[in-house]
C-alpha cells in the first residue's frame, strides 16, 4: 500500500480495561487517506471502526480505553506523541469529526448559532458578534434555508436532517484537512440520507479535504467511497478500491457480508447468512478471529493469525491497494 | 389469493390529541398519525409496510394488535370488527394477532428468565398450554427459533442482539397466532445477523402458515420478504401493490423518490442511476398539507393536488397497463417520473 500523505495509521492497538477483562478493541490497524480521497471503514458493531476513529481524534474515554501501541501520523507528525495542548490545536482546526446522533451531540440549551460560533471564539479568538455572522455563513454553506432567521434557534427546533447539517457545518467551520464521519446518516431516513451524503460529497469536492467514512451500510459505501477497509474483531481483514471489492472480494467475511444483504434491484430466494456471532473481544479466538464462522476454515486458520497479505491477480502481478487477511485469499479470489 | 382476507382494515384513523394547560386540558389540535388507511391481509402472505419515520407505520402496528384504539375505522379479523369487541371476545382475537417488536434490548424484561418471558403469554391464555407442560412447550419454541433449549433459565443480557430477537419471536409464536405484526424486527441488528433473522421469519411462515404484516423503513429488506407492499406517507397510503409492481413499476412520485434514494451496493451503478433528491422535510402530522399530503415536496404538484385528496385506487388512465395498474394515490400517477 502506498503511504498516504495526509493521515497514516500504523499498527494501532487499543484496549479497554474492564471488570470482565481486557477487551482488545483494535488489534493492529493500518490505514491511510490522502487529501481529496474518501476511505470507507466498513464493519459491524464491535469491529473497532469507531474506536479507531476516536483514537485518531484523541477523544477515547481513558480509562477504560488505552492506546497501547502504534502510530497515528497526521501530515507526518505522530499525534500520539503530542502533548495535550498541541493536540487540541490540531483537533477542530485540521481534524474534525461528525457523529452519528446529532441530537445528543448538540447542546440542547444553547442556540445552534452560539454552538457554531464557539468554534471561532475558541480557536480564533473572534468576538461573539463576528462569530455569529460566521455561523450564518456556515449554515448557508450546508444549505439550511433561512439561515439568518434560524441562527438563534435551538437544536430541538430542527429536523433530524437539518441537525445533521449543523453537525457538518460545525466540522467544516475551520476548514479542516480531514473529516471523520462516524455513521453520519444511520439515524436518518433514506430520502434525507441521500440529501446529506450528496452535501458531504459536494463539500469535499469544493474543499479537497480527506474523508474517512465509518459505516456498516454497504450501499452508502458503494455510492461515495474511493477505497474501503473492512474491519472484523479489531483488525482490517480486507482493503481494496471500491469497485474491485464489490466485484471480487478476497476475504470470506467480505464475501459473506455482500451475499447477506437483500438487494432492492433483485428478489432472491433465501438470503445467505454468515453463521454464528462476532467474537467477544475479551476472548478473541486464536488464529484467524473469523475462523469459527468461516466456510473455508482449515486447521491452519485455528492456529495462525493471517497477516494482511498483498493481493495479486492470477498471473501474480500486484493489485495496488488490495490486501486480504486470509490464508486462502487466492482460493477466495481466483476460485 | 381470491379468498376472503384474514384481516381487512378500512378507513383506519388514529389522532392523538394535543392539549394545552394542566388542570383544564384544552384540545388545541391533533397529531394525525394515521388518517384513513385501508388494506387487506391474506392468509399465508406477507404485507410489507414501508415509510419514513413519523409516517404512522408503527401506529398502524399498534392498532392492528389492539395496543391502541382507533379514532375511527374498522379492523375485520375473519369478518368480525375487532374495534367493537371487548372482554372475552377481544381476548380471543388478540391471541391470534401477535407482535414482534423492534428493539430486542428494551422489549424483554431484564429481570425475567427467557423461560418466563416466552411462557408469560400462557398465563393470560392458559387454554393454550396446561400448567404442567409449559416448560416443555417453551423449550420446543426455543428449538424452533434456533436457540439451545437448555438456555431456558438464562436472562436476556446473556444473549446477543440477534439471539434476543429470536426470543422476541418465540414469545410472539407462543400462542400459535395466525397473524404476526412485526415492527422493524431486524433494523437494530447487524447485517450478518439480520440475514439470519429474516431467514428464520421466512422459515416459520412456511412451517406455521403465518400471515405477516412486516413494517420497516429498509426498502431492500421489505422487498425481500414481502408478497405485497404498501408505501405510507404522513398517515396515508401512497401506493399499494405486489412487490414487482411497487419496485419495478412504481407510479406514485413519493415511491419513485424513495426508491431512487436507496443506496445500491454496486459501485458500478454510481452516477448512472437517476436519483430524485426530495427537497425539504416531511411536514408535521399535526398540520398536514391540504389535499395530497405529498404535494409540498412533489415536483408534479398542480392546483388540483391542494384542493382534492387523491384516493388510493387504480388510476383510471393506467387501467390495463402492465404492472402499472395498481392502486396509487396520485392524480398524475405514471411510471415516468418526469413532470
Amino acid at each position: 500500500m502506498p503511504v498516504s500523505q495526509l493521515l497514516q495509521v500504523r499498527d494501532l492497538q487499543v484496549e479497554f480495561r474492564t471488570r470482565d477483562g481486557i477487551a482488545k478493541a483494535v488489534n493492529g490497524v493500518t490505514y491511510g487517506v490522502d487529501a481529496g480521497e474518501t476511505l470507507a471503514v466498513l464493519g459491524e458493531s464491535g469491529s473497532g471502526k469507531s474506536v479507531t476513529a476516536q483514537a485518531i481524534m484523541g477523544i477515547l474515554d481513558t480509562p477504560p480505553g488505552f492506546v497501547t501501541g502504534g502510530e497515528i501520523l497526521f501530515q507526518g507528525q505522530d499525534l500520539l506523541k503530542m502533548g495535550r495542548e498541541e493536540r487540541r490545536k490540531v483537533r477542530g482546526r485540521k481534524l474534525a469529526m461528525i457523529f452519528q446522533d446529532a441530537l445528543s451531540s448538540l447542546n440542547p440549551v444553547l442556540s445552534v448559532g452560539y454552538q457554531l460560533g464557539e468554534m471561532f471564539v475558541v480557536h480564533e479568538g473572534m468576538s461573539r458578534k463576528d462569530a455569529k455572522a460566521k455561523a450564518v455563513e456556515l449554515m448557508d454553506r450546508v444549505r439550511i434555508p433561512a439561515a439568518k432567521e434560524r441562527v438563534g434557534d435551538y437544536p430541538h427546533q430542527f429536523s433530524g436532517g437539518m441537525r445533521q447539517r449543523i453537525m457538518i457545518a460545525m466540522a467544516l467551520a475551520l476548514d479542516p484537512e480531514l473529516i471523520i464521519a462516524d455513521e453520519p446518516t444511520t439515524a436518518l431516513d433514506v430520502t434525507v440520507q441521500a440529501q446529506v451524503m450528496d452535501l458531504l460529497a459536494e463539500l469535499q469536492r469544493e474543499s479537497g479535504m480527506g474523508l474517512i467514512l465509518i459505516t456498516h451500510d454497504l450501499g452508502v459505501v458503494a455510492d461515495v467511497a474511493d477505497k474501503i477497509a473492512v474491519m472484523y474483531a479489531g483488525r482490517i481483514v480486507e482493503t481494496a478500491p471500491v469497485n474491485e471489492l464489490y466485484k471480487a472480494p478476497a476475504h470470506p467475511y467480505t464475501r459473506g457480508l455482500l451475499d447477506s444483504i437483500p438487494r432492492l434491484d433483485q428478489k432472491g430466494q433465501e438470503l445467505y447468512a454468515i453463521k454464528g456471532l462476532p467474537p467477544n473481544l475479551t476472548r478473541i479466538p486464536p488464529g484467524c478471529p473469523f475462523n469459527p464462522r468461516c466456510p473455508r476454515a482449515q486447521s491452519v486458520c485455528l492456529t495462525d493469525l493471517p497477516p494482511l497479505y498483498d493481493v495479486t491477480d492470477e498471473s501474480g502481478a500486484p493489485l495496488p491497494g488490495r490486501g486480504s487477511a486470509c490464508h486462502f485469499w487466492k482460493e477466495q479470489l481466483h476460485g | 389469493m381470491a379468498e376472503e382476507p384474514i384481516l381487512r382494515v378500512r378507513g383506519l384513523v388514529k389522532h392523538y390529541p394535543l392539549t394545552q394547560g394542566i388542570l383544564f386540558k384544552k384540545h388545541v389540535g391533533a397529531v394525525k398519525a394515521v388518517d384513513g388507511v385501508s388494506f387487506a391481509l391474506y392468509e399465508g402472505e406477507t404485507l410489507g409496510i414501508v415509510g419514513e419515520s413519523g409516517c404512522g407505520k408503527s401506529t398502524v402496528a399498534k392498532l392492528l394488535v389492539n395496543l391502541e384504539r382507533p379514532t375511527a375505522g374498522e379492523i375485520f379479523y375473519k369478518g368480525e370488527d375487532v374495534t367493537r369487541l371487548s372482554g372475552r371476545a377481544l381476548k380471543a382475537v388478540r391471541r391470534n394477532i401477535q407482535m414482534v417488536f423492534q428493539d430486542p434490548y428494551t422489549s424483554l424484561n431484564p429481570r425475567m428468565t427467557v423461560g418466563d418471558i416466552i411462557g408469560e403469554p400462557y398465563e393470560i391464555h392458559p387454554e393454550v398450554a396446561p400448567k404442567g407442560n409449559r416448560r416443555a412447550k417453551v423449550q420446543e419454541l426455543l428449538d424452533v427459533v434456533g436457540l439451545n433449549p437448555e438456555y431456558i433459565n438464562r436472562y436476556p443480557h446473556q444473549f446477543s442482539g440477534g439471539q434476543r430477537q429470536r426470543i422476541g419471536i418465540a414469545r410472539g409464536l407462543a400462542l400459535r397466532p395466525e397473524i404476526i405484526v412485526a415492527d422493524e424486527p431486524v433494523s437494530a441488528l447487524d447485517v450478518s445477523v439480520q440475514a439470519q433473522v429474516v431467514n428464520l421469519l421466512e422459515k416459520l411462515q412456511d412451517e406455521f402458515r403465518l400471515s405477516y404484516v412486516f413494517i420497516a423503513h429498509d426498502l431492500s429488506v421489505v422487498r425481500h420478504i414481502s408478497d405485497r407492499v404498501a408505501v405510507m406517507y404522513l398517515g396515508r397510503l401512497a401506493e399499494l401493490g405486489t412487490d414487482s409492481e411497487i419496485y419495478e413499476h412504481p407510479t406514485h412520485p413519493y415511491t419513485q423518490a424513495l426508491l431512487s434514494a436507496v443506496p445500491v451496493p454496486d459501485p458500478e451503478a454510481r452516477g448512472k442511476r437517476e436519483r430524485i433528491i426530495l427537497a425539504g422535510d416531511v411536514p408535521s402530522p399535526a398540520n398536514p398539507p391540504s389535499g395530497c399530503r405529498f404535494r409540498t415536496r412533489c415536483w408534479k404538484a398542480q392546483d388540483r393536488c391542494a384542493e382534492e385528496v387523491p384516493e388510493l385506487t387504480v388510476p383510471p388512465h393506467l387501467a390495463g397497463a402492465d404492472g402499472a395498474a395498481h392502486p396509487s394515490a396520485c392524480f398524475y400517477a405514471s411510471e415516468d417520473p418526469a413532470p
